[in-house]
């Protein structure tokens, strides 16, 4: 019997050590002064010309010496490298007045030569700048250096908004491509370790100056930790480690509200809408009775009358979205139709122009003139909660007409196949982020010929007429001068959308944010990078 | 044997129990009180409601009799087939016997995440939810067997080594009747496998949700609820969130007591 | 001359088994749904530099002969090709990682057995199965990774070693649990105790023995559940390491990278099964 309480002593003994030695927890080094937080995913490229994805974009915005800067708060062009720029009336000259003594991070001077080389080379075919079909035909823009300060870019066509293409220019030294390396932007890329982070230190020679004239930026760098676990995310931010959360999950507002009530913000509708369509492609493999439904415009309509979308933003984003009825979000202001007729919530409604349209009810199921049950799937990407509650929250709000609803999450590659290759989908459930408030970044949605026409891409002629009609109202807006022919043709449009549920809006989401309370200087913007786009005047309490 | 009584008798009046809140009038998985979401308990809802107001404790009860009979068959075919394959490999020439471990390797090392993926683009987008639940633990089952059916095979070698083996076999006996004296000998491996694959099923199969295979709305999953417990907001919202885990604890318990040796 | 030749003949079977893994790995890859679609085609702003690269990978892989050609010709000019991702060479992405999963993976093996032999030791000592030990594995058991994940993240400590031992240390219990009660109630044994031999006596010259051909097969079990039980730990935790990679690569249909890793577990479960095969004959001999 000694023995074996010896032996069960032992045991025990080695076994607690075992567990304490598992338990070390994590350490995250932070440098005094240094911003953090995280992204999604690798920046695929730290070449300024060839940013094609979100997590680049922002690299390149936190890093890169600009000519202009976008303001993502008053929405206005500001110089930023350059002191001053003017546009020729007739839009094909612009004129750029660098400042006096700029220079690189690594203390080279920056001159009108530099920002040339910059600008040919992002338009050059060889680079595959994807800013570069902003100037609408690249090959026939020239750029001249007259002196050491003045650039002069000779356009071949009027731009709408050139001031913000170049914007996504950077101005690297001639000849000598940095990657992000050596920049005029207030950071400058010091550290990658893959899946791990990015690390950005000030640059020591930024021309930026507050109003006080002091030198920015206040932080002393910027880490970006590459994080797609939100449950870790927001565990790191409540313990101090990360500084903001861009786009904080509705689930997890009110549980950081209730801990830290002053980190969070519910800024109100956010530019982008969630949104349900049915595949209205002739080509796709369904069967034609299916495909009759969903070209009738009376199905979609009835569809939209019967469901709940207050419940929607309710239930689903706990609150923190709007019910959508139009294509443009109410954040929108200058574009916004308010004078919108839409289709209201109204099941009796639906169901009676159901029956008008030749379905009929069978029992509990809805049946369409030729006796075919309307069944219907609905796709959404698995990973959204949201989403998920709200195709669970529309298959409960179509029972009711008598229309039997599948949910089918699928990962993201799978889902793009079916939507945008296969087109081997009934109905599709995803949102769409809008960057640009002005209309005619969205033109690769409106244009029937477009492959972003989610609900009949690439169409080699305009399907019905009211696609046609927005086709001629959306060209109209991307060709003409005067604001209000092009506010008109806009709110044209949505009113087309409204009248036949193309999409069917379901809600706005909420723009959600969480700031740390440490962290001074933040404005949040509705336009990308909404927290961080005055990164320069960003700092942390207590830091110098 | 008091305790494997007891335990069966438990089990038992579990599914009873259950049959008897699914088959209540009145009651409804996928009904949404939209008034109530995430609500406490109350005299209507006794286990309160999920995020979308369904009644928790039908929905529980309903997703453990779905889940616990597609785990459970899922797992006694991959236990099956791993014994098989594995006292097959022992049991037949060298080289068979190699062949069969080579084709384990090989169906260890596959990403059989594409293959899912596949076999989800084959179904039609309606299938109907209860036929993909039974696809899903049909997969689960297929894919489940090549990490034990080695370790089978190597109990199994054994005991054609060992020497009252050796005796029997010179005696005269084949096949079938070799199985017979097999097997008990492998319960040991076999019974732990069967019991750690019914919750690794349940939960494969919640997670397969991301690939669009796994049981579909509005029928409750078992796994979906135990993966709501990795959601720290969830946590803290409702204590009732708790329940399906507990459940399961207490299931595998019984089936542990039950398969408990003399 | 035997022992070379046993050698060869086990390279042999690594090789064809690397070899069919990697071909049933390309078929697979290039024909599940999506290997030629990205969420970038969505974008307005990225679609068109999507789709170019997207119909320069359809013309690189436009048959599976192709495909294994160009990844063979990688493999021999020492690259092992070129991510799709990241544009990097395969290699530079696989060998930092290879030292960090292989550690993670050791401690946990290590700490997992420690402790299942421990507690399944310590649940010996009663007479009948306790709840005690039963109850915590069996909760390990039906916790998802995710949620013991959240639940350490609560707690402040904890990481993916932790997770990872307690998930294998669980299992493996759960196998020498009911080994070692078998063994223990074996008549010779009962004999043994009752002449009076202590307990560490028993275990070392009369149980180990006995149950160390079936110790071995679980260890290659265990190693098998270790390698896929390393997928989701790393993930959750953000490991830099292989799982992290291959999940990466998955789920962007990266197939250099995801046949480089394949390839690695391909080599891991030959080994750890023709290493059980060995020291099983070595025991038998």
């Amino acid at each position: 019997m000694r023995s074996c309480s010896r032996l069960i002593r032992s045991v025990s003994a080695v076994l607690c050590a075992a567990i304490a030695m598992m338990c070390a927890g994590q350490a995250a080094p932070r440098l005094p002064g240094e911003l953090a937080w995280t992204i999604g995913y690798d920046p695929k490229t730290f070449d300024p010309a060839k940013v094609d994805d979100q997590e680049s974009e922002l690299v390149r915005y936190l890093t890169a010496g600009v000519l202009l800067r976008f303001n993502r708060s008053t929405q206005k062009v500001e110089p930023q490298l350059a002191e001053s720029w003017s546009l020729s009336p007739d839009g094909k000259t612009v004129i750029f007045k660098l400042r006096p003594g700029l220079q690189f991070s690594d203390g080279t001077r920056l001159t009108a030569k530099d920002a040339a080389w910059s600008i040919r080379r992002v338009l050059l075919p060889a680079t595959g700048a994807p800013v570069a079909e902003e100037f609408v035909s690249a090959n026939d823009v020239t750029v001249e250096t007259p002196d050491e300060r003045t650039v002069i870019v000779h356009l071949p066509k009027r731009v709408i908004g050139i001031g913000k293409v170049f914007d996504e220019i950077a101005i690297e030294p001639a000849e000598h491509q940095s990657e992000g390396r050596v920049t005029a932007g207030p950071f400058v890329v010091a550290d990658y370790r893959r899946s791990q982070y990015v690390r950005l230190r000030r640059n020591p020679h930024f021309q930026g100056r507050d109003a006080k004239g002091s030198v920015l930026p206040y932080a002393t760098g910027v880490r970006l930790d590459v994080l797609d676990n939100h449950e870790r995310e927001i565990n790191l931010f409540a313990r101090g480690e990360y500084d903001l959360i861009d786009g904080l999950p509705p689930d997890y507002f009110g549980m950081l509200k209730q801990k830290t009530p002053a980190a969070v913000r519910d800024l109100g509708p956010s530019l982008n809408t969630e949104q349900m369509w049915f595949n209205q492609s002739p080509g796709a493999p369904l069967p034609a009775w299916e495909k009759a439904w969903f070209q009738s415009q009376a199905f979609r309509v009835a569809v939209s009358r019967a469901i709940h979308r207050a419940d929607l933003a309710r239930i689903a984003y706990q609150g923190h979205a709007t019910p959508a009825y139009s294509s443009i979000s109410p954040a929108n202001g200058a574009w916004y139709n308010h004078n919108i007729s839409v289709p209201h919530e109204d099941p009796a409604e639906a169901k009676s122009a159901l029956a008008h349209a030749g379905f009929r009810l069978n029992g509990s199921q809805l049946e369409d003139a030729t006796g075919h049950p309307v069944k219907f799937s609905i796709l959404t990407n698995a990973g959204n909660a949201a989403r998920l509650k709200m195709a669970t929250l529309i298959q409960e709000d179509l029972k009711s007409l008598g229309i039997q609803v599948t949910v089918v999450a699928l990962d993201f590659p799978a889902l793009i196949e079916r939507l945008m290759h296969t087109q081997d989908y009934e109905a599709c459930l995803l949102g769409l982020e809008n960057v640009d408030p002005d209309p005619n970044a969205m033109m690769n949605v409106w244009l029937s010929s477009s492959p972003n026409h989610q609900w009949n891409p690439s169409e080699k002629t305009p399907a019905t007429a009211w696609e046609a009609e927005i086709d001629k109202a959306m060209n109209l807006q991307a060709s003409s001068p005067n604001d209000a022919e092009r506010k008109r043709a806009v709110d044209r449009v949505q009113q087309i959308v409204a009248d036949q549920q193309p999409f069917i809006y379901l809600v706005y989401p909420n723009a959600l944010f969480a700031v740390s309370p440490r962290l001074l200087g933040v404005q949040p913007a509705v336009l990308e990078p909404g927290l961080v786009w005055n990164i320069e005047s960003l700092r942390l309490e207590g830091a110098k | 044997m008091r305790g494997r009584v007891l335990a069966s008798w438990l089990l038992l009046g579990m599914v009873l129990i259950a049959i008897a809140v699914v088959a209540a009038p009145g009651s409804s998985y996928s009904n949404q009180d939209r008034d109530l979401p995430l609500a406490g308990s109350s005299a209507h809802h006794p286990a309160g409601t999920d995020a979308l107001g369904r009644d928790r404790m039908v929905r529980v009860a309903a997703a453990y009799l779905l889940c616990l009979a597609g785990a459970i068959c899922a797992s006694a075919i991959t236990t099956a087939a791993a014994a098989g394959v594995g006292t097959l490999s022992a049991f037949s020439p060298e080289s068979l016997g190699r062949l069969g471990m080579l084709v384990c390797d090989v169906f260890l090392a596959l990403p059989w995440l594409f293959l899912l993926m596949m076999v989800r683009s084959a179904l039609p987008l309606t299938t109907s939810p209860a036929h993909s639940a039974a696809i899903t633990f049909l997969v689960l089952a297929t894919l489940g067997w090549p990490a034990c059916a080695r370790a089978v095979y190597r109990g199994a070698c054994d005991l054609r080594n060992a020497e009252w083996m050796l005796q029997v076999r010179a005696g005269g006996l084949r096949g079938r009747q070799i199985v017979r004296h097999v097997l008990p000998n492998l319960v040991p491996l076999l019974i732990p496998q069967f019991l750690i694959c019914i919750p690794a099923f349940i939960i494969a199969e919640a997670n397969l949700g991301a690939l669009g295979l796994g049981i579909g709305e509005p029928l409750p999953s078992w796994g979906g609820m135990l993966l709501e417990l990795d959601n720290s907001a969830m946590l803290l919202q409702t204590r009732w969130v708790y329940l399906p885990i507990a459940l399961l604890i207490l299931i595998l318990l019984l089936l542990e007591a039950i398969a408990v040796e003399a | 001359m035997k022992s070379a030749v046993s050698l060869l003949r086990r390279l042999a079977r690594t090789v064809l088994v690397v070899f069919l893994v990697v071909f049933g790995s390309t078929v697979l890859i290039r024909f599940a749904p999506g290997y030629l679609s990205d969420v970038r085609e969505m974008d307005a702003r990225y679609g068109d530099a999507a789709r170019t690269e997207l119909s320069a990978e359809a013309a690189r892989s436009s048959s599976v002969r192709q495909m294994l050609s160009t990844e063979m010709s990688a493999w021999a000019n020492g690259s092992l090709g070129l991510s799709r991702q990241y544009d990097v060479p395969v290699l530079e992405l696989v060998l930092p990682r290879l030292a960090v999963t292989g550690s993670l993976m050791l401690r946990a093996i290590v700490f997992a057995w420690s402790l299942a032999v421990g507690a399944s030791l310590l649940s010996n000592a009663g007479r009948n199965p306790s709840l005690l030990w039963q109850a915590p594995t069996t909760l390990l058991l039906a916790v998802p990774t995710s949620a013991i994940a959240t639940i350490c993240l609560l707690a402040g400590s904890g990481g993916p070693v932790l997770v990872m031992t307690l998930l294998l240390a669980a299992r493996d219990f759960k196998f020498l649990d009911r080994l070692l009660r078998q063994a223990w109630r074996s008549p010779h044994l009962l004999q043994a105790k009752a002449q009076g031999l202590t307990t560490l006596h028993l275990v070392r010259a009369h149980i180990l023995p006995n149950v160390a051909s079936q110790l071995l097969a679980l260890a290659t079990l265990s190693i098998v559940t270790a390698l896929s039980a390393l997928v989701p730990v790393e993930v959750i935790f953000s490991v830099p390491g292989l799982g992290q990679l291959a999940w990466n690569a998955a789920m962007n249909r990266d197939l250099p990278v995801l046949l480089a890793v394949t390839m690695i577990m391909a080599i891991a479960v030959t080994c750890v099964g023709m290493a059980s095969d060995r020291s099983a004959d070595w025991q038998g001999a």
